[in-house]
C-alpha cells in the first residue's frame, strides 16, 4: 500500500492521460459486457415477471407449444383426482394504437372459475366485476385494464378502448380496473383481461386454449401432479411449473445470448491487450525506479506485487466505471433488444425497467479486475526480474532477444500444428474448440515476430514516401517491438472480430437472399399481424375460399407454423399444402429425391426437415421423426432435407391436412397468395382489403414488403453485434493512442535532438503520423489474416454447435476493403494528440530528458 | 350403570339418525313434482346497501337427485339470454353449463369453481344444485321454532362421495308441512351462509316457499329470490335440457 502511494501514484499523476486511456480499455470492455448482458437479462426478467404475475397460484401449466389444444382437454384435466383447480388461458397481444403506449398483453381467462388460481384486486367500488361477472361474460366487448395503463391513458371504468380483432376493428368496454401491484404489474402494466371464450373469436383461436393453469390438491406434490398429468395427456403436452415458460423463452434466445456474450468477452479480451501493453511499457519506463527499489532492498515479490496491485486498482476503477457506463448502455439496448426479439420470435415484449443484477455486476467487476491483473502478470514478472544494473541501460528492454523470439515462434508453431491436429478430429467438438483456442494462441504468439517483420518490410515504402520521417517511423517500430506488439495484437483481434462478424452477417444475408428468392415467391402474404413471426391471432380456414374468389387470385396456400420443442430445440413446425408448394417453389434439396420427397410428404407419408435442424439433431433421409402432438405421438420418416431459413433453430415441414388431424388445429397463420398472370399485385391487394379487410384484422403484404421486413429484422440482429464491433475497434484505437503517447514519451530526447539539428515540426508530426499509419497497416494485415481464420471457426461453430445453418465460406472482401481507409484514418486520428505533444514540448527539456 | 348407558346410547343413536333421514326424505317427497316453472326476481343487497336486481325464468324437469334445470336471465338487458343448465346426478355432483348468446358459446362450469358466487348473488353455484338425501348423513339434534313455526333441527354432513364446499349444514324443517324453513351452511365449523325460506304457500298441492332469502354471513350481504308465476307439473321434455337446447332456444 505504501509502495502504491509513494511509487505508483506520482507515476499515474505524471502520465494521467495514458493511465486514463489504459483504464478506458477495461471501461469499454466491461461496459459492453454489462450493457449487453443487462439488456438481455432485462428482457428475460420482464418476460419472467409477466409469467410469474399472471401465473398467480398456479403450480403447474399444461401447454402444447404454440399449436394449443382443444377445449375437451380441460375437462379431462379437471377430472383428475390430483387437480384442485384447472383454469384455461389464452394469451395474445393487441395494439390499441395509443401513441407511445405499445401493445397490450391480453390474458383471456374463464372468469367463473379463475379466481381459484388468480387474485384479482380491484379498486374500491370495482369489485363487482369479479363478484358478478355476468355482464363481463355476457358482453364479449368486456375488458379489464390495470390502474397504471388506465391512468396513463385517462381511461375510466365504463370507458372504451379500441383494437384490431379477427372481426375487424372493435371497441371494447372497460368493465373493471385492477389495482396497482400484483398481477397488474405484468407486461409493464400493459395488461388487458378478457373472457376466454370471447378471446377465442376475437383472436381467431377456434375452440382452442393456449394452456391450462393448474392448482394441485393439498398433499399432492409437484412431481406427483406432473406425473399424473403426463400420463393423462400423453407426449404432445408439456407439463411444467410456470418458471418453465421462462426457460423456454431463454432457449429461444439461446443463439442471441450466445452471440452477445461471445462478442462482449471478445471486447474484454481486446481490453486485456491494452492493459498488457500499458504495463509492459510502464515496466520499461520505470526500470530505473525499479532498479533503485531493488537496490534499496525491495524483493522481487514486492515489485511483482506492486505492479499487480497497480493493475488491480486500475482494473477495479475501470471495471466499476465500466459497470456504470454499461447500465447506461443497457437503457438504450433494452428497448432495441426487445423490439428485435419481438420481430424475430413474435414474443411480445414490454420492458419497462432495466433489471440490475448486483451479483452479475460484481462478477463483471471481478472479471474486469481479473482481466487487468492477468494482463499485467507478464509485465509484473518482467519487472520483478529487473536487476539494478540493467536499469541504467536504456532501450535494452524494448528489444526482443533472439532467444525469446525463437521460443515464441516454436511455441506458436507447435500450437498451430496441434490446432491442425485438433481440426482433423473436429467431429468431437471439444477438439474443435481446442483447435480454435490453439489457433488464437499461435496468432498471438506470432504477433511480435510478424509485427517486427512487417515493420521491416514497411521501412522501404515508408522511406520512399518520406525519406526521413518514413525511416524514423519504421525504425521506431523495429527497435521497440514490445511497445508495439500488444497494440498490434489488440488491433488485430478487433479487426478479426470485424471480419468474423461481418463475414457471418454477409454469409447469412446472402443465404437469406437466396432462400427468399427461391421460397418466398408468392405475390403477397396475408398475416394477422404486421409482424409475421407473431402467431397470437389466427385466421379461420374458411378464409382461403374467400381469398380464392377474389378476382385476380390464382392460388392460395394456407400456412400454420407454430413453434414447438423438438429434441430440446425450439423448432418451427411448418404445415403447408405440400403439393401446391412443390409446384410453386423450387426448393434447394440437400438430401433426398425431389419427386419422392414431394409425393410422400403430400401423401402424409413423411416429413421434410430443414438442413440446419437435420444437422443439429443428426437425422438423415429415412430416419424416423417422432413428433409429440396433442393426439399422441406422430411418427413419420424424413423424406427429404431442404435448405430453409424460416427459423433460427430449424423447421419441420408437414402436410397441412396431417397437421390439422394430428393437432386438431385448422387455423391459419399466413396465407401465401399467387396472382394470375397479367394481374396487378397492387390491384389484387386493394380488392382483398376492400372485400375482406373491414371484417377482420389482416395485413396484406406484397412480396417486396415481406422481403423488406426480413431484411429489417436481419439488420436489427446484426446491428447489435456491430455495436460490439465498434466498441472493440474503439478499444483498439485507444491502444494506438496509448502506444504513440508512450512512443513520443520514450523518444522525447531523440525527437529533441532531431529538432535541434534542424528537424522541422512538420517532419516530427509526419514521423508520428507515419508510425501510426504503420501500426494501422500491420494491424490490418494481421487482423485480416486472423479474421479469415476466425470466420472459418465461426461458420463451423454456427453449423455444428449453434443453429446448424451451413453458410458458405466467403471472405468479406468488401468489408476488408472498407476497413483499410477506416483504420488508416483512425490511426492517423489517434496520432493527432501524440504528434502535437511531440512538437509542442520544450526543446531544452527534451534534450535534458533522462 | 355406565355400561347400560353406553348400550342404550349405541342403540338409540342410529334410531335418531334414521328419524332425521326420514324427515328429510319425507320433506323431499312432499316437494316432489315432475316439473316446475317459475319467474324469479332477484334482489341483491350488498354490505354497502347497494341494491342490484336481476330476473330469470326457470324450468325444472324430474325429481330430487336426477332433475335437470335451466335458468335463463331476462333482465337486465345486457345479460338477457344468458342461460345456465344444471344436470343433477344422484351419485355425484351436478354438471353445469353456461350459455352466452352474444358469442354463441357454451362453457362448462367446473366442479372446483362451484364455491364461487352465482353471478353476484349470495348463492354459490353449489347452492343452485339440489341436495340429494343419499349424499348426506343426517342427525336430528333437536327442535326449534323458526318464525313461530315448530321445526326439527337436523344436521347434514356430506358423504365422502359428495364434493361440497360445506362441511356441515343445519336444516330446520317445519313440522306442520315438512317445508325446510331455514338452512345454515358451515365451512370448517364457521357459519358462512344462511338460507331462509319464507312466504310458504300451497301451489297445486305442494307446499312451497315463494321467497328465498340467502345471507352471506361473511360478506354481510343478502339476496332475496322471489318465485313468481310458479307452476308445477308443466309439460316439459328431456331434450329441452341439453346444451344444444340452450343454443337453440336463445
Amino acid at each position: 500500500m505504501i509502495l502504491l502511494r509513494l511509487i505508483t501514484w506520482p507515476y499515474v499523476r505524471k502520465h494521467l492521460l495514458r493511465s486514463v486511456l489504459t483504464t478506458a480499455g477495461i471501461v469499454l470492455g466491461v461496459a459492453l459486457l454489462v450493457g449487453m448482458q443487462t439488456a438481455n437479462r432485462s428482457v428475460l426478467g420482464a418476460f419472467n415477471q409477466t409469467v410469474e404475475k399472471i401465473a398467480g397460484k398456479a403450480q403447474l401449466q399444461v401447454s402444447a407449444g404454440e399449436a394449443g389444444f382443444g377445449e375437451e382437454v380441460l375437462e379431462s384435466v379437471q377430472g383428475l383426482a390430483e387437480v384442485r383447480a384447472a383454469a384455461p388461458v389464452i394469451e395474445s397481444e393487441a395494439d390499441p394504437g395509443l401513441p407511445g403506449q405499445g401493445k397490450l398483453l391480453i390474458l383471456a381467462v374463464d372468469m367463473t372459475g379463475d379466481r381459484s388460481l388468480r387474485d384479482y384486486e380491484f379498486d374500491q367500488g370495482e369489485q363487482d366485476v369479479m363478484d358478478d361477472p355476468l355482464v363481463f361474460l355476457a358482453q364479449p366487448d368486456s375488458i379489464i385494464l390495470t390502474r397504471e395503463f388506465a391512468d396513463r391513458n385517462h381511461i375510466v371504468s365504463g370507458g372504451k378502448i379500441t383494437f384490431d380483432t379477427m372481426q375487424g376493428r372493435k371497441q371494447f368496454t372497460v368493465r373493471g380496473i385492477l389495482k396497482a401491484g400484483g398481477m397488474a404489474q405484468a407486461f409493464g402494466g400493459n395488461l388487458g383481461i378478457m373472457d376466454i371464450y370471447a378471446a377465442q373469436s376475437v383472436f381467431g383461436r377456434g375452440r382452442h386454449f393456449d394452456r391450462i393453469d393448474i392448482g394441485l390438491r393439498e398433499g399432492v406434490t409437484l412431481e406427483q401432479g406432473e406425473a399424473a398429468l403426463r400420463t393423462l395427456l400423453g407426449p404432445g403436452f408439456t407439463v411444467e411449473p410456470p418458471s418453465g415458460r421462462g426457460r423456454q423463452f431463454e432457449s429461444l434466445l439461446g443463439v442471441y445470448t450466445l452471440a452477445m456474450t461471445v462478442s462482449s468477452m471478445f471486447a474484454l479480451f481486446i481490453g486485456m491487450f491494452i492493459i498488457y501493453n500499458s504495463f509492459a511499457i510502464a515496466v520499461t519506463q520505470r526500470r530505473g525506479e525499479i532498479g533503485i527499489l531493488r537496490a534499496l532492498g525491495a524483493t522481487r515479490g514486492q515489485i511483482r506485487t506492486l505492479f499487480l496491485g497497480e493493475s488491480a486498482v486500475a482494473g477495479l476503477i475501470g471495471s466499476a466505471a465500466g459497470a456504470l457506463l454499461g447500465l447506461l448502455f443497457a437503457r438504450t439496448l433494452t428497448g432495441v433488444s426487445a423490439n428485435m426479439l419481438e420481430s424475430m420470435f413474435g414474443v411480445p415484449q414490454n420492458v419497462q425497467e432495466v433489471v440490475v443484477d448486483r451479483g452479475f455486476l460484481l462478477v463483471a467487476i471481478a472479471l474486469g479486475t481479473g482481466t487487468s491483473m492477468l494482463a499485467a502478470l507478464i509485465p509484473a514478472r518482467s519487472a520483478a526480474s529487473v536487476e539494478p544494473i540493467q536499469a541504467l541501460q536504456k532501450g535494452r528492454y524494448q528489444v526482443l532477444g533472439a532467444g525469446e523470439n525463437r521460443l515464441r515462434r516454436n511455441i506458436a508453431l507447435a500450437a498451430a500444428l496441434l490446432s491442425l491436429g485438433c481440426l482433423a478430429l473436429s467431429a468431437n467438438r471439444l477438439f474443435f474448440f481446442a483447435g480454435f483456442l490453439l489457433t488464437l494462441l499461435a496468432a498471438l504468439l506470432l504477433t511480435p515476430f510478424l509485427a517486427h517483420e512487417l515493420a521491416r518490410f514497411l521501412r522501404l515504402p515508408l522511406k520512399w514516401l518520406r525519406p526521413v520521417e518514413g525511416a524514423l517511423a519504421a525504425d521506431s517500430l523495429i527497435q521497440a517491438p514490445r511497445r508495439t506488439s500488444a497494440t498490434v495484437a489488440a488491433l488485430m483481434l478487433s479487426l478479426a472480430l470485424v471480419i468474423g462478424q461481418g463475414g457471418v452477417a454477409r454469409a447469412s444475408l446472402q443465404s437469406i437472399e437466396e432462400w427468399m428468392t427461391a421460397t418466398l415467391n408468392p405475390d403477397m402474404f396475408i398475416s394477422t399481424t404486421e409482424n409475421i413471426a407473431s402467431h397470437g391471432a389466427r385466421f379461420p380456414p374458411t378464409m382461403q375460399l374467400e381469398l380464392e374468389n377474389v378476382p385476380g387470385v390464382a392460388e392460395v396456400q394456407a400456412v400454420r407454423m407454430p413453434r414447438m420443442q423438438f429434441q430440446g430445440y425450439p423448432v418451427m413446425l411448418v404445415s403447408i399444402p405440400m403439393e401446391s408448394v412443390a409446384r410453386r417453389v423450387k426448393r434447394h434439396i440437400t438430401a433426398g429425391d425431389e419427386q419422392t420427397m414431394n409425393r410422400l410428404a403430400a401423401q402424409e407419408q413423411g416429413v421434410i426437415l430443414s438442413e440446419n435442424l437435420a444437422a443439429l439433431v443428426k437425422l438423415k433421409v429415412g430416419d424416423m421423426v417422432e413428433l409429440p402432438t396433442t393426439t399422441g405421438m406422430l411418427r413419420r420418416p424424413v423424406v427429404g432435407i431442404i435448405r430453409d431459413l424460416s427459423n433460427q433453430m430449424g423447421a419441420i415441414f408437414i402436410e397441412r391436412s396431417l397437421y390439422v388431424k394430428s393437432f386438431k388445429d385448422d387455423t391459419v397463420d399466413v396465407f401465401r397468395v399467387y396472382i394470375k398472370p397479367g394481374a396487378s399485385a397492387e390491384q389484387v391487394r386493394t380488392r382483398i382489403v376492400d372485400s375482406m379487410g373491414s371484417g377482420r384484422r389482416m395485413f396484406v403484404m406484397l412480396n417486396r414488403d415481406v422481403r423488406a421486413y426480413v431484411s429489417r429484422v436481419m439488420d436489427q440482429w446484426f446491428g447489435l453485434t456491430y455495436v460490439q464491433v465498434i466498441v472493440a475497434m474503439l478499444v483498439a484505437i485507444l491502444g494506438i493512442v496509448n502506444t504513440l503517447t508512450v512512443s513520443i514519451s520514450d523518444r522525447r530526447r531523440e525527437l529533441g535532438v532531431l529538432r535541434a539539428v534542424g528537424g522541422l515540426r512538420g517532419q516530427i508530426r509526419r514521423t508520428v503520423w507515419l508510425e501510426a499509419a504503420a501500426i494501422g497497416i500491420i494491424g490490418l494485415v494481421l487482423g485480416l489474416l486472423t479474421g479469415a481464420v476466425l470466420l472459418y471457426f465461426e461458420l463451423q461453430a454456427i453449423q455444428h454447435d449453434i443453429s446448424g445453418m451451413p453458410f458458405a465460406y466467403e471472405f468479406p472482401w468488401g468489408i476488408a476493403a472498407a476497413l483499410v481507409p477506416v483504420i488508416l484514418l483512425a490511426a492517423l486520428g489517434a496520432a493527432i494528440l501524440p504528434a502535437e505533444s511531440a512538437v509542442r514540448g520544450s526543446l531544452v527539456e527534451a534534450l535534458e530528458y533522462e | 350403570m355406565n355400561r347400560t348407558v353406553l348400550i342404550l346410547t349405541a342403540i338409540a343413536a342410529p334410531l335418531v339418525a334414521q328419524d332425521a333421514r326420514q324427515i328429510v326424505e319425507e320433506s323431499q317427497r312432499r316437494g316432489r313434482a315432475n316439473s316446475q316453472r317459475y319467474e324469479g326476481v332477484l334482489e341483491v343487497t350488498g354490505a354497502d346497501s347497494k341494491v342490484t336486481r336481476k330476473s330469470w325464468q326457470s324450468w325444472r324437469l324430474g325429481s330430487y337427485g336426477n332433475s335437470k334445470a335451466v335458468i335463463r336471465f331476462t333482465a337486465p338487458a345486457e345479460v338477457k339470454g344468458v342461460a345456465l343448465l344444471v344436470v343433477n346426478h344422484s351419485d355425484r355432483s351436478s354438471d353445469q353449463w353456461m350459455w352466452t348468446p352474444a358469442i354463441s358459446r357454451d362453457r362448462r362450469i367446473a366442479l372446483q369453481d362451484r364455491s364461487t358466487r352465482f353471478f353476484g348473488t349470495d348463492f354459490s353455484f353449489e347452492d343452485m344444485e339440489e341436495r340429494d338425501a343419499e349424499q348426506y348423513d343426517y342427525k336430528l339434534t333437536g327442535e326449534e321454532a323458526i318464525a313461530g313455526a315448530a321445526c326439527w333441527k337436523i344436521e347434514a354432513r356430506p358423504r365422502q362421495t359428495k364434493t361440497s364446499q360445506y362441511s356441515l349444514s343445519r336444516i330446520w324443517i317445519r313440522k306442520d308441512n315438512y317445508v325446510p324453513a331455514q338452512y345454515e351452511n358451515f365451512i370448517k365449523d364457521q357459519p358462512v351462509r344462511r338460507l331462509e325460506q319464507k312466504d310458504i304457500q300451497n301451489i297445486q298441492g305442494i307446499w312451497t316457499a315463494r321467497t328465498l332469502e340467502m345471507t352471506d354471513l361473511r360478506r354481510k350481504s343478502r339476496t332475496v329470490l322471489r318465485l313468481e308465476k310458479l307452476e308445477y307439473n308443466v309439460p316439459l321434455k328431456d331434450e329441452e335440457f341439453t346444451v344444444q337446447a340452450l343454443r337453440r332456444d336463445q
